[in-house]
């Protein structure tokens, strides 16, 4: 196995640029996994990642260079800690302090790349960036245009009572 | 550029048509995020060369343009619905897409199967088994092949559509399934399961077949059980439903049929053997190309066609069996006909009647010398029926304890009715008594430690089977009785060990008494130690010299099976001196105990010194009667009858089988020569007395004696058991006060039961014995109530 991680992979990124790096760090990804698993080892063919930039799939790829050892998670306990906790440890949290830009770009690579624990990290982050704001400061953050009517925005309210906090 | 690896299990056949149309360049990627066709139509291009061309690879550019492509389109911002609806749409927040895409690839596989279904319509039997396992390994590699590309959809809307709960939503590799299920399943598996049914045939029919053909259509209906609840796990009942139930039908019916017409032409031993093997081969078939599962109902069901058909037909044959001690073959037809439900009862109760049978059988034979059966003859008559029997058991019944239990109850039977106890039940402990007072007593030849335990471990099995253990017990205590006072036991250890194996099957209680003698017998032992220091310390040399050396057994009358003589009888001066002496002696020592001589059973030695083999005289060995006559002839060389009878005061049934030993011994000579032993007969002492050895032995047990006394002990007997059974209703009725007529019985039946079978009769004569006496008194009703 270990050597099967060590081998090398080439990826191809969106603006055509060629990226190489562990076979182990590109398997954190289900996607570039299951290609893998099924259609055997590129070895030299590079593997195109088209829908990710250059900048974005290298941030992904350090992110996964950091994380290429942790264990898999179970299904369960997975689901159980995303409810849990917006914790984030330390590296993950230095790696986010990116600009917003950037932190949805890694967002979708990482949905598209299916990389769970990063799209996780990613959307806590997001989380905490809306945690404890009012609509109105959240609108200011991520620059979103009210287009709701009074009316509207009134029966939201209402709905939404029981999770006011109080 | 290296080529992708190929799968080596894919399958090349596919329909040449279809493989055309996989061959068609692939259409553009579609540009357009949210356009249908334009996906669909390169996804079903892909989708294709997965499904026909997966051998000649799917290169990563395609595999990445497939997977973006799907992606692309279900994160395409395309508004759900009506934009007026948001806020009421069922799906809060962000909606998903891919209902399409899921919908394009359901029908996709169903015309996909619609023409792999016309094709495999086309083959039958062996050749179906082919392609439908060919078709089915290319279809679920595909399967797993697109779950892998389709896994953005399966990640996000079909996970949604699970989430809330829709039923007739798989992940992609499942709907393959589901798909094959419905589309191909259905329609097949009647024609596929006939072919698996016939090749199996075959092989039960002796040719080699292909078991992985099997073992492949057991794992696809295994994989198509999807269960519906939950449709990310599995369960067998499509399995069970189409596999292992028509499999199951068919093992039936051929073993049916084939036992039938084996039984037609061959013995029931013969097919036995076969039923045997035919069971074995249907085991070992299972982990072979069947699933584990099926090994219980599959099993039943050769049983039941292999055994249970034809069960009967066997229990027929087991007569025949035992009769000729075929011991393999009844060992298979236990083994056999325990594998069904009441398999064993019928042939336990014909083992047990055999058995009963074959031991009186051999009671029968050795009866014929009535009166004079030689005890060891009769028990091992009964030993050699049980040793052959629980050899059986053993061997043949895997020591089953059923039937241990049918043994035991045919031995009882044998032992305690049969022809030798036809008139009197109590024969069998006697006999057996007798049989263990031969194996104990000392004889001529020596017994080895280890024959000597295994003859008296063959005297305990007959005696565990004994019910008259009370009458055992008698016997047993007479004859210990008398190897003890005359010193006749082969060995000390043998007696102690069989006390205790009497003890260990009966109890202490039974063995207390035979255990109070042995104590007895040491007791004495140092009693006359200290006599002899004490007669050293109270009389001097000479007056030592008056008395005769004497040893002294004395014995506790309630612990010993002991009568007095019932002659009168003057002992002869010189001994009446000896043992007054020891009377003092004792009565200093225990105060207050009343001795009282048993002379029936004494016995001496007396030194003929007017007759002599090479100048040594003879010695007698005589009873203390014997001693008294002979003493007589010290006095004069002719004594008369009538002196003997006189001076001895011997009852004349004594006197005369006394006198008679010495007259055959020639020891004394009667006149006139001949004479009867009666009054005016005269006795000489005869000078020229001549005999081969110099220890000439004149006490001889009297025949007459002996028939008396087993008569005597038969008589005890029934006074004992009357004993035992109101000791037995008192205490029952001293701890319950008062209780029912029948109640008692059974209560009383039952704590007596192993030392005799009481009579019910016996039971109901005892109570009104005690109601006399006013122990107990009646109630009304059928109460009895206890008078303290």
């Amino acid at each position: 196995m270990s050597s099967e991680g060590e081998q090398s992979v080439k990826l191809v990124s969106s603006d055509n640029v060629e990226i190489v790096t562990e076979r182990k760090v590109a398997e954190r990804s289900m996607l570039i996994k299951n290609m893998i698993e099924d259609l055997g080892a590129p070895g030299e063919e590079p593997i195109p990642i088209m829908n990710v930039s250059e900048a974005v799939l290298r941030k992904v790829l350090e992110w996964c260079t950091q994380h290429k050892n942790d264990p898999a998670p179970t299904q369960d306990d997975d689901a159980e800690s995303r409810k849990k906790t917006t914790d984030i440890e330390e590296w993950d949290q230095k790696f986010m302090q990116v600009d917003q830009e950037m932190l949805f770009e890694i967002i979708l690579a990482a949905n598209y790349m299916d990389i769970k624990a990063l799209l996780d990290v990613g959307c806590k982050t997001v989380a905490n960036m809306i945690k404890g704001k009012s609509p109105e400061e959240i609108r200011k953050t991520f620059n979103i245009q009210n287009d709701f009517t009074p009316e509207e925005e009134e029966q939201i309210r209402r709905e939404n009572e029981w999770a006011e906090d109080r | 550029m290296a080529p992708p690896q190929p799968r080596p299990d894919i399958v090349t056949n596919a329909l040449a048509t279809m493989q055309k149309a996989a061959a068609v360049p692939p259409p553009p990627m579609p540009t357009s995020k949210d356009d249908i066709n334009g996906t669909w139509r390169f996804l079903e291009w892909g989708v294709d060369r997965i499904m026909f061309s997966l051998k000649e690879g799917v290169d990563l550019r395609t595999y990445m343009s497939l997977y973006t492509s799907i992606h692309n389109f279900c994160t395409a911002q395309k508004a759900a619905g009506p934009t007026t609806n948001t806020l009421h749409s069922t799906h809060r927040g962000a909606h998903l897409l891919g209902e399409e895409l899921y919908h394009r690839l359901n029908t996709y596989l169903k015309q996909h199967l619609a023409g792999v279904h016309a094709e495999m319509v086309k083959h039958s039997d062996e050749a179906l088994l082919t392609y439908y396992i060919e078709q089915w390994n290319r279809y679920t590699t595909a399967g797993t092949y697109n779950n892998h590309l389709f896994r953005y959809l399966n990640r996000h809307w079909v996970k949604r559509e699970m989430d809330e709960g829709k039923k007739d939503i798989f992940d992609i590799y499942t709907l393959h399934l589901v798909r094959w299920k419905e589309d191909m399943f259905g329609s097949t598996q009647n024609a596929v399961m006939d072919a698996v049914l016939r090749l199996v045939e075959k092989q039960r029919n002796g040719e080699t077949i292909e078991q992985s053909k099997v073992k492949q259509v057991v794992d696809s209906f295994v994989a198509l059980g999807i269960d519906e609840s939950d449709s990310t796990k599995t369960n067998l009942d499509v399995y069970r439903q189409y596999f292992e139930r028509p499999f199951i039908a068919a093992t039936g019916k051929y073993y049916e049929a084939e036992s039938k017409a084996f039984l037609g032409e061959n013995s029931v031993v013969d097919y036995m053997k076969k039923a045997e093997r035919r069971l074995d081969e249907e085991k070992e078939r299972v982990p072979l190309y069947l699933l584990a599962e099926i090994m219980q109902p599959l099993m039943k069901c050769c049983e039941s066609a292999l055994i249970a058909a034809h069960c009967q037909l066997m229990r027929d044959e087991f007569q025949i069996l035992l009769d000729n001690d075929r011991e393999e073959d009844t060992a298979r037809m236990y083994k056999l006909l325990s594998r069904i439900a009441e398999g064993l009862d019928p042939l336990r109760t014909r083992f047990e009647a055999h058995v009963r049978r074959a031991g009186h059988l051999a009671v029968e034979k050795v009866a014929e010398a009535g009166d004079n059966l030689d005890p060891k003859a009769y028990v091992d008559a009964l030993l050699e029926v049980h040793t052959q029997y629980s050899g059986l058991v053993q061997t043949a019944f895997t020591g089953e304890s059923e039937f241990v239990r049918s043994l035991d109850n045919a031995c009882r039977e044998y032992v305690n009715r049969n022809k030798v106890c036809q008139k009197n039940s109590a024969r069998s402990p006697e006999l057996l008594a007798k049989h263990a007072d031969n194996v104990l007593k000392r004889s001529t030849k020596a017994t080895e430690e280890d024959d000597m335990e295994k003859m008296l471990n063959q005297v305990m099995t007959v005696f565990k089977y004994i019910e008259d253990k009370d009458v055992f017990q008698k016997f047993y205590s007479r004859t210990l009785a008398k190897r003890l006072v005359n010193g006749t036991s082969a060995s000390g250890d043998a007696e102690t060990s069989m006390i205790s194996k009497l003890k260990d099957a009966s109890g202490f209680e039974y063995t207390n008494k035979l255990q109070r003698m042995f104590q007895d017998m040491q007791t004495s032992k140092d009693l006359n130690s200290s006599y002899d220091e004490w007669c050293k310390d109270t009389f001097d040399a000479d007056d030592r010299k008056e008395g005769v050396d004497a040893y002294y057994q004395i014995l506790g009358t309630g612990f010993w099976p002991l009568q007095p003589a019932n002659t009168p009888f003057v002992a002869p001066a010189t001994i009446v001196k000896t043992y007054e002496r020891f009377q003092n002696f004792y009565n200093s020592k225990h105060g207050g105990r009343k001795l009282t001589w048993l002379w029936h059973l004494c016995k001496g030695e007396i030194r003929a010194n007017y007759a002599k083999m090479n100048k040594v005289p003879y010695t007698f060995q005589v009873s203390t009667y014997q001693m008294a006559i002979l003493l007589l002839f010290n006095d004069s060389d002719t004594v008369t009858y009538d002196d003997i009878a006189s001076s001895t005061m011997l009852a004349k049934e004594t006197l005369d089988p006394s006198l008679g030993i010495m007259l055959k011994a020639k020891v004394i000579i009667a006149s006139p020569e001949g004479a009867s032993s009666q009054s005016g007969t005269t006795y000489t002492l005869n000078y020229g007395f001549k005999n081969k050895k110099l220890k000439v032995n004149l006490n001889v047990a009297i025949k007459a004696e002996q028939k008396q006394e087993a008569e005597d002990t038969h008589k005890t007997i029934e006074e004992d058991r009357k004993m035992l059974m109101q000791s037995a209703i008192v205490r029952i009725m001293k701890s319950r006060k008062t209780m029912k007529h029948a109640v008692l019985v059974g209560e009383t039946i039952q704590q007596i039961k192993n030392r005799f079978s009481p009579k019910v009769a016996d039971i109901k004569k005892c109570i009104d014995i005690l109601i006399e006496k006013e122990y107990l008194e009646r109630l009304e009703g059928d109460d009895l109530g206890y008078l303290a």
